[in-house]
């Protein structure tokens, strides 16, 4: 592209971020964006492409420091704007602690304005409404899972804030077709809004997994933090039907943190303590070997984006068993490349299951080939990266 | 006069009927009730008092003096149940500073003079096991749901030290006390099955008994909890609609798990049938009650359940799973029906039967269930019944 340079700001709050979007920001700075990020920083990061980072100190003394730094820096340049910026800023929070933290997050962005703000998590419209106002740059947000799907459900406010922002955004990034058609609820516009899939680590694609054989245990794997969401209560329902109907297999749960009340009950309740594993949270080198030694990978969730555990138990050849909620349907085609099921019903988790131990090895494998073919083709890194920059570039053309 | 000491997290307030009845029943036939909570307060109450003395969290050396000054203070008030309670724990094999921190969180109990320390909750008695012994008082404790049902599962063998320590227990049913025995108690300590029981004159048998409304309100009660399962009620609401079975299905609570609930209403395309109408007090829950005609209880987990027999005594149809409690609490096709617990399609089947039978038989089941709460489930009976758990 002959284009001028553009500038990028990815905007999560956090530096670093969680790991798809320190992934997106390496892709998108080695594809020649100019990439800055803000907000806190919470230990020092170093990009191979074009980043700058302007962080935004926690302390409370050298936050004071840095928003008078700031502020003196934003008088010299703009002093109309300095002016606006203190009146909206002041207008909303009373307690100075809040202000500052508040005037630490927007001034260093009003100093550095980029040509695209990327907001990350929708969330943050209902933090900082300020900033459409006073920020002169087009503005991009990313409409990912719970934000959008259940969130504004029970929180009047978040959703008096979406359809008070969304109007005025100038392009959404939906992770699937179903979010951004949950997004036009709030006032999004069809048309502003692009559908770009996460990507999967190419490498994946090339190692495969061990196959299922008749006669031996079922080694059944889930994946994902605990939360309602993932509906693994429906996965433990299924797993007892399993057990009852004689079936010989091993359930691994892999999720972070302590193990919820309603686990434990349930595993108690079913007597599955022996039939279930369930495991901490490991590193992705873990999970992906953990992944490889697994016959199938079980989504049970109630709502997802798209999930990209699903992404990766596809490219590394695991055939999937997923439930058909957020985008799963636009990454799984039943009994074509996985199986995909209606959520809240752990009696098709039970048949699905069932319909896989007695599916015969060539239909699996052409499965497992499809899968690969799925994701190389539609999840591929180059094919996310690329979407996103003709994406900024539209927007500023 | 008998003196006991029922021990609380919290005073109970004005509204918590469950407590205040029985405080009062007990002061009403001779007891004097002194009421241990987790927090001093200045509020007036019809009992006596007493809330622990702070505990200074990140705040070192402000809970070092606090605890040196308290401990000191009881010590010189009462030495030999204080020496008594610390070597207690030492001979426990607690180290020092552990057995004097457990002084100081039951220095609020050790200076009274008591017949019987009782805990309200068995999580109660944690870190309070020798405070009965230490001050000469017998100890009992009462069984609910979740700390027998729940609780163990994250703290394995914590009541191993209760178990060892307690005079006599109250169970709300038998299966709780079956399910403490599996837990270490054993068979020889003393134990007294007394339910909850409800205060008939507040619950109107409501009018028209066995008819049903069109379309038919289906109600539950209780805390948006996970234990209270009301994703398999909700499913089976839709189970419901896709039949085309008309209905409205409220739910009075509140809980942290209203995002979850919400979201399983929205999409299972309930949002027009399924209305949370958030927590309500005493009076307007009975209101609600009458207005309706099948009560559900989906719970995954109950020690016995209140609302379950106040339903039963307003008269409505009462479909409950078969969780522990409930099956005694409710009888199958005699007072209301029992399922499988999370089987919506169960739940589904039930209510359908239910609105498909005729008035006449509907009418048989709300005035068994009335006529039995009446007989089995009066204040009256409980009050005596806890009289003579502690006359013994």
């Amino acid at each position: 592209m002959s284009e001028k340079k553009i500038t990028v700001a990815i905007y999560s709050g956090n530096i670093p971020s969680t790991t798809f979007i320190e992934n997106l920001i390496e892709g998108l700075s080695e594809s020649g964006l100019g990439i800055y990020l803000f907000g806190k920083q919470a230990r020092d990061v170093s990009y191979k492409g074009d980043v700058k980072i302007f962080s935004t100190p926690v302390s409370d003394l050298k936050l004071v420091i840095f928003v008078m730094k700031e502020s003196l820096k934003l008088l010299f340049k703009d002093s109309q704007l300095f002016f606006k910026s203190f009146r909206k800023i002041r207008s909303r929070k009373k307690k100075l602690k809040i202000f500052f933290t508040e005037a630490g997050a927007i001034l260093p962005i009003l100093n550095n304005p980029p040509d695209i703000f990327h907001i990350q998590w929708a969330k943050t419209v209902e933090q900082y409404p300020e900033l459409f106002e006073l920020l002169n740059c087009k503005f991009v947000l990313s409409l990912r899972g719970a934000h959008i799907n259940y969130s504004p459900l029970n929180d009047i406010n978040l959703a008096n804030a979406y359809r008070k922002t969304f109007p005025i955004i100038d392009g959404f990034h939906a992770v699937s077709e179903a979010i951004g058609n949950e997004s036009i609820k709030y006032g999004a516009d069809k048309a502003k809004i692009k559908v770009i899939h996460s990507s999967v680590r190419e490498d994946l694609l090339k190692k495969s997994a061990e196959l299922y054989k008749k006669g031996k245990p079922l080694k059944i794997i889930s994946i994902g933090r605990y939360h309602w969401k993932k509906g693994y209560h429906y996965a433990l329902d299924a797993m007892k039907a399993l057990k009852d109907d004689g079936v010989n297999f091993k359930y691994t749960l892999v999720a972070q943190g302590e193990i919820p009340e309603e686990i434990l009950f349930m595993l108690d309740e079913y007597k599955l303590h022996d039939d279930v594993e369930v495991m901490k949270g490991m590193s992705y080198e873990k999970l992906i070997e953990k992944l490889q030694q697994s016959h199938l990978l079980l989504l049970p969730s109630v709502e997802e984006g798209i999930a990209n555990v699903v992404l990766e138990a596809m490219a590394t050849g695991v055939p999937v068993i997923t439930t058909d909620c957020g985008g799963m349907s636009e990454v799984v085609k039943e009994n074509i490349n996985g199986y995909l099921i209606p959520v809240r019903n752990p009696r098709l988790i039970l048949e699905k299951i069932k319909e896989f131990i007695s599916a015969n090895s060539d239909f699996k494998a052409s499965m497992i080939k499809k899968a690969k073919r799925t994701i190389s083709e539609e999840f591929s890194r180059e094919k996310q990266i690329n979407d996103f920059k003709n994406f900024y570039y539209s927007l500023t053309r | 006069m008998k003196r006991i000491g029922l021990v609380l997290p919290d005073a109970p307030q004005y509204s918590e009927t469950f407590f205040n009845y029985k405080i009062k029943g007990l002061q009403d036939t001779g007891f004097d009730v002194i009421v241990f909570s987790g927090k001093r307060s200045n509020d007036k109450y019809f009992f006596k008092h007493y809330g622990a003395y702070p505990v200074y969290k990140g705040k070192p050396v402000k809970q070092f003096f606090q605890l040196s000054f308290i401990i000191l203070v009881t010590f010189l008030k009462s030495p030999s149940k204080v020496k008594n309670l610390f070597s207690a724990e030492r001979k426990d094999g607690n180290s020092f500073t552990e057995s004097l921190k457990t002084v100081y969180i039951n220095a609020h109990i050790l200076p009274h003079k008591l017949e019987w320390l009782h805990f309200g909750f068995a999580t109660m008695s944690l870190k309070r096991e020798n405070v009965a012994k230490a001050i000469g008082a017998k100890m009992s404790v009462s069984f609910r749901g979740y700390d027998i049902n729940i609780f163990p599962l994250k703290n394995k063998n914590c009541y191993l030290k209760l178990w060892k320590n307690v005079d006599k227990i109250h169970t709300i049913s038998d299966y709780l006390h079956a399910k403490a025995l599996k837990q270490g108690l054993t068979k020889e300590i003393n134990f007294e099955k007394i339910t909850p029981a409800i205060d008939i004159s507040l619950f109107k048998q409501k009018d028209n008994l066995g008819k049903i409304k069109n379309p038919p309100h289906i109600l539950t009660v209780g805390r948006l909890n996970w234990i209270k399962n009301y994703e398999t009620a909700i499913s089976a609401m839709k189970i419901l609609k896709d039949k085309r079975i008309d209905f409205i299905y409220n739910i009075i609570g509140e809980g942290i798990e209203l995002e979850r609930l919400k979201f399983a209403v929205h999409q299972s395309g309930l949002n027009e049938r399924v209305f949370f109408l958030g927590k309500m007090d005493n009076k307007k829950v009975t209101e609600k009650m009458r207005e309706a005609d099948i009560y559900l209880q989906p719970s995954l987990q109950e020690g016995f359940c209140v609302s379950t027999l106040e339903a039963q005594a307003t008269g409505l149809l009462c479909i409950v799973s078969d969780a522990d409690g409930l099956r005694e609490n409710v009888i199958d096709e005699k007072t209301g029906w029992i399922v499988p617990k999370r089987d919506p399609e169960a739940f589904a089947e039930k209510i359908e039967e239910v609105l498909e039978l005729t008035e006449e038989k509907r009418k048989i089941i709300a005035m068994n269930a009335r006529q039995r709460i009446e007989k089995e489930f009066k204040t009256e009976d409980q009050i005596r019944k806890f009289k003579e758990f502690f006359d013994e």
